[in-house]
């Protein structure tokens, strides 16, 4: 089994501290939820992943946006991007960089659920035949694509990985499994382009999506629930979940 | 009841030296003990890319290897992957039908759509197309191994007036077969005809229930040929050792191996959202992704044919009652077991279960006029 080969001092740079596991559920009704997916070079697979996870053959690189028009603390939309990885048995996305576009949600998406979220822009538009999402930090465009030719599909047809954010917590670092429930209203298919990519921009150099899957547009409410599980990110989940309380 | 052995082919890594001519190998020499033990099949899965999980990318070399090292098993394709980037129907028809006759008429063909984006994408298929080139397949194989000249205008392929050759020497044809793995699709199956190739998980329960509903539901079939194959199959492990201590710490290492590797594969729709893959498709047989069973003194999942000849024989009867055909086993993942061990559980098992499901039954080709 291939297991990811990063340093955990390195990917510990710029996460955030979680003081605990007792956040949520957070309920964030009417949201549009985009997920683009491409395939990344075997030389990334391992090495944007912690030991403790599995990286996908071929490696996947998923980038995930969630504009929210509502929530406890304004409007908000936050862009991650993720490596689909595998924890033990079970499909997770470990979320590599991400930006968000409300200072107050960031801060609270990052201290009491671990997103690793800076400050930025994250714009998404929609049209009837397209979409086109855009995100900036540091006044840099960072990831720019389109989807193109939306399809209709039935609310269930798309999935969503549970996310695993690294941070610090009190137990020492750990992969915090933050598992997002999506009620979806109304989903599509797009063919996603890819305009635009920095992987500095997100915090890690290996990052390469070069062959575009698929992409998908969904109106969701999104309620982010109380953490169940954490894993030590340096030993695989057999041996290094644990229960959050 | 008929046993077969199924071959997935994982390798374990590193992929160093002649380890894939080393797994190649020790497959041959199980399918020839098995041959001579009375295993009724063996099956050869075709899967594309799939590191450690299985490299068994050429089955149809695979089963002629077999058919010339073995005088009376039964070859199965388990499964060929009905799309059109992967194999051209015409070239499907063509290998099948030469292959049994080299094998002097002992092909099964299984049909399937395949499961994984890293199949699919690799080859640049579209997921949402599978399900219908795998229909189209199912009907056009009869027709394109029919004596004669044939000609074929569908959604997949177009073919003006040609005689496809050679034909296969099983008349009409050789039993076909769909590898089940979504649920729903034994119902296909049914509907169409065509046995049954279980290679998904399903315990005691579930099994019941879609064997029940396949039997019932296909007698009132609109078969794709002029013969129907009605025969329900699960796939299982096989280790076999008269010590159920040592069966159950050996086998089941070996059950939870495979359970890792396949739960590490890409399913499509985990990387591509249609309506044509409504779920994960876990492949794994019950109970290879762990959790134990607090019924079993050693944990062994029900129904799993892991430990002593008692223990097997028990399982089998169960599996027996609810109304399947056949087993078909997995002996070996990422080498675990050695050589030497798999080839004494072979024989164990021969000796000692084997002959208790065996009160009539030379195997047959399975196929009802």
């Amino acid at each position: 089994m291939i297991t990811g080969s990063a340093r955990v001092e390195d990917l510990l740079t710029a996460r955030p501290r979680v003081a605990g596991f007792g956040a949520g559920p957070v309920t964030l009704p009417n949201a549009e939820v985009l997920q683009a997916m491409f395939e990344m070079p075997v030389s990334a697979r391992e090495a944007v992943v912690p030991p403790g996870l599995h990286p996908t053959n071929p490696a996947l690189c998923v980038m995930l946006v969630w504009r929210c028009p509502e929530s406890p603390w304004g409007p908000f939309s936050l862009a991650q991007v993720r490596a689909q990885t595998r924890s033990g048995l079970r499909p997770r996305g470990f979320v590599v960089g991400a930006v968000c576009d409300n200072p107050a949600a960031a801060d609270a998406l990052a201290t009491d659920f671990g997103f690793p979220a800076r400050p930025g822009e994250v714009l998404l538009r929609r049209a009837y035949d397209a979409a086109w999402l855009e995100v900036g930090a540091s006044g840099h465009t960072i990831l720019a694509l389109e989807g193109m030719d939306p399809e209709p599909l039935l609310p269930l047809d798309v999935y969503y990985s549970v996310t695993l954010n690294l941070a610090e917590t009190p137990r020492g670092p750990r992969l915090l499994q933050v598992e997002p429930e999506y009620a979806v209203a109304r989903a599509e298919r797009l063919r996603p382009r890819l305009l635009s990519f920095h992987p500095e921009g997100w915090g890690d150099r290996h990052l390469d999506p070069y062959f575009a899957v698929s992409a998908s547009l969904t109106n969701a409410t999104i309620v982010i629930p109380r953490m169940r599980f954490v894993c030590r990110p340096d030993v695989l989940s057999f041996q290094g979940t644990e229960k959050a309380e | 009841m008929k046993f077969g052995i199924f071959f997935e082919l994982s390798v374990p890594r590193p992929f160093a030296g002649d380890i894939e001519k080393q797994v190649l190998d020790h497959a041959l020499e199980q399918a020839r003990l098995a041959d001579e033990l009375g295993f009724d099949w063996v099956w050869a899965v075709e899967h594309h890319f799939l590191e450690e999980y299985s490299h068994c990318s050429a089955p149809e070399l695979v089963l002629t290897a077999v058919a010339m090292q073995t005088q009376r098993i039964r070859v199965g394709h388990g499964a060929v992957v009905c799309v059109p980037e992967m194999n051209h129907p015409i070239r499907v028809a063509e290998r099948a039908a030469t292959l049994d006759i080299l094998s002097n008429g002992r092909l099964e063909l299984g049909t399937a759509r395949s499961s994984t984006w890293t199949e699919l994408g690799g080859f640049g298929a579209n997921p949402d197309d599978t399900k219908k080139s795998w229909d189209e397949y199912v009907r056009a194989l009869p027709k394109l191994w029919a004596p004669g000249h044939t000609r074929w205008q569908g959604r997949s392929f177009q073919m003006p007036e040609r005689s496809v050759l050679p034909k296969p020497l099983q008349q009409p044809h050789p039993p076909l077969w769909v590898t089940v793995t979504s649920p729903g699709t034994e119902l296909d199956a049914a509907d169409r005809g065509i046995g049954c190739l279980g290679v998904a998980a399903a315990g005691y329960a579930e099994q019941e229930r879609r064997t029940r509903e396949y039997h019932h539901r296909i007698q009132s079939c609109d078969p794709v040929s002029s013969v129907v194959n009605d025969q329900v199959t699960t796939l299982n492990f096989l280790y076999c050792h008269e010590d159920p201590k040592q069966a159950a710490a050996a086998g089941m290492q070996m059950v939870g191996m495979f359970g890792v590797a396949n739960s590490h594969l890409l399913w499509t729709r985990e990387a591509f959202p249609t309506r044509a893959y409504q779920s994960l498709a876990n492949l794994a047989p019950t109970g290879s992704s762990g959790g134990g069973n607090p019924a079993d003194p050693y944990g062994i999942p029900e129904g799993i044919c892991v430990g002593d000849p008692k223990r097997i024989s028990e399982a089998i009867r169960r599996w027996e009652s609810i109304g399947v055909d056949g087993i078909n086993f997995i002996l070996n993942g990422m080498e675990i077991l050695s050589q030497p061990a798999v080839l004494e559980s072979l024989r164990l098992f021969a000796h000692e279960v084997l002959p208790q499901f065996r009160k009539d039954a030379p195997a047959r080709a399975g196929a009802r006029a």
